[in-house]
């Protein structure tokens, strides 16, 4: 099965100087966990994902922690995450972007999505977004299709 | 691509009550959900033609997540702002019996100075790669009057061709903005013009002064089954009888996508109109707004009547 019978036609995006406070507020206004960046032209140009802010926003000894559950409320993180509020989505985004093209096949799709850890990825047609494709609604796909046969 | 607008989206919800009265309390027998909005329904019948199709606006809320889905769900591109509050919901309560029919339309979000402006940064990244703008419907509270002015004037300086279907002052705005096909109701016709529209000879002068202000084609309702249309290569009226009619709702949005595909198919005016018409008849013949598929829509083109009048 080609990508585009399962993925989503939506362009909601971001461009590169719009505020990380901004880019929250569209994220949660859309319950999407991340979304393309695109240039005036919808060239896809770059992807970001709530995680990348969360990261963006933690203090850099976070990643040496091995447990953070001393740490007694999110007081810093607020005051950081206030802070990069006002910076552009570019200063943090991915900007190597996994993408797709709507005759890549599902399988191909899935397992790129797998080995990059992603959870959605941009759908492009010459460079230019045309969708996206979110893990959840291929394994709903892969869920309901019939099962090939068997080898064995 | 062809892009629709629709800024005040809505869920149509059609109850069908027999007896239907004020002040009572009643069980109704069936129930008809559907998204709406000028531009919407256009966008499903393109797609439902083979066109490929792009819908944008506004939504809000629950309902607006339920207009998303079907759009995805027919696989149709969206580019919607998502914005606080509810998108409305437009309720037609029919009586078969007293054939009555009662409507209530909510007047849908209040939409911001802010994402007026990130409305119109998506518009013009869309219209980048965009044959034909389709502009319809009411303005939600918070949109200035002359907005589709705007859109018709950014649409225009790139040499793209628009349509509005809309009435009352965001139309008449539009119209002074020259947009390339305008379609628009007798009775706002009448409205515009401060005479009432009663015979065919009033309404063809009043669309032709339309058509002189610099709008290509104007096409305007007469009667219930009829149009006429004012073009480049002359006026003409195109009807079909009412035979196995069950609802007219939707069928001007099909008559505009089928249009659309037969002009971009090439096809000569005449033939354009025809094939216009016979996709409203066909949306007109069942309950469930938009056409059964091309075939089906061919299959109603011996039943326009067609003459030409200028």
């Amino acid at each position: 099965m080609r990508i585009c019978e399962v993925m989503d036609r939506d362009l909601t995006a971001l461009s590169a100087d719009t505020t990380l406070a901004e880019a929250i507020e569209i994220l949660t206004r859309h319950r999407v966990s991340g979304l393309p960046v695109v240039d005036g032209t919808g060239r896809v140009v770059g992807f970001i994902s709530e995680k990348d802010i969360v990261k963006a926003a933690l203090p850099g000894y976070f990643d040496y922690l091995q447990d953070p559950s001393f740490i007694p409320d999110y007081g810093q993180f607020q005051k950081r995450l206030k802070k990069i509020g006002k910076d552009p989505v570019s200063k943090i985004m991915a900007k190597e972007v996994v993408s797709f093209s709507e005759e890549d096949s599902d399988f191909y799709v899935a397992i790129t999505l797998i080995r990059n850890h992603l959870k959605r990825a941009p759908v492009v047609r010459e460079g230019i977004l045309v969708g996206v494709v979110n893990r959840a609604d291929l394994l709903e796909r892969i869920m309901l299709e019939e099962e090939p046969p068997s080898f064995a | 691509m062809i892009v629709t607008v629709t800024l005040n989206p809505a869920v149509d919800e059609e109850y069908v009550v027999p007896e239907f009265r004020p002040g009572g309390w009643f069980r109704v027998s069936r129930v008809q959900r559907s998204p709406g909005g000028k531009g919407i329904n256009v966008s499903l019948v393109l797609k439902q033609l083979g066109v490929e199709t792009a819908a944008m606006g506004f939504l809000a809320g629950f309902s607006g997540e339920y207009v998303r889905d079907v759009l995805r769900k027919a696989q149709i591109t969206t580019n919607f702002l998502h914005v606080r509050g509810e998108t409305r919901t437009n309720v037609y309560i029919v009586d078969e019996v007293g054939k009555v029919e009662t409507g209530l339309a909510e007047p849908g979000p209040y939409i911001s100075e802010e994402e007026i402006s990130r409305f119109l940064s998506n518009y013009e990244r869309i219209l980048k790669r965009t044959e034909l703008v389709v502009l319809g419907g009411s303005l939600p509270p918070g949109v200035p009057q002359d907005f589709y002015c705007e859109l018709i004037r950014i649409a225009k300086q790139r040499e793209i061709p628009t349509l509005i279907d809309a009435a009352g002052a965001p139309l008449l705005a539009a119209l002074d903005e020259g947009p390339t096909y305008a379609k628009v109701d007798q009775r706002f016709m009448g409205a515009y013009e401060g005479v009432a529209l009663n015979s065919l000879d009033n309404l063809i002068e009043a669309v032709q002064r339309v058509h002189s202000h610099g709008v290509e084609w104007v096409i305007a309702s007469y009667r219930t089954y009829g149009n006429v249309f004012c073009t480049p290569e002359g006026v003409f009226l195109a009807e079909f009888d009412r035979k196995g009619i069950v609802s007219m709702f939707g069928s001007g949005e099909a008559l505009i996508a089928g249009l659309i595909v037969a002009g971009q198919e090439g096809m000569e005016t005449m033939d354009r109109i025809v094939f216009g018409m016979a996709a409203a008849l066909e949306n007109a013949l069942h309950v469930e707004k938009g056409v059964k598929d091309r075939a089906a829509v061919e299959k109603q083109i011996p039943r326009i009547r067609f003459e030409r009048l200028l």
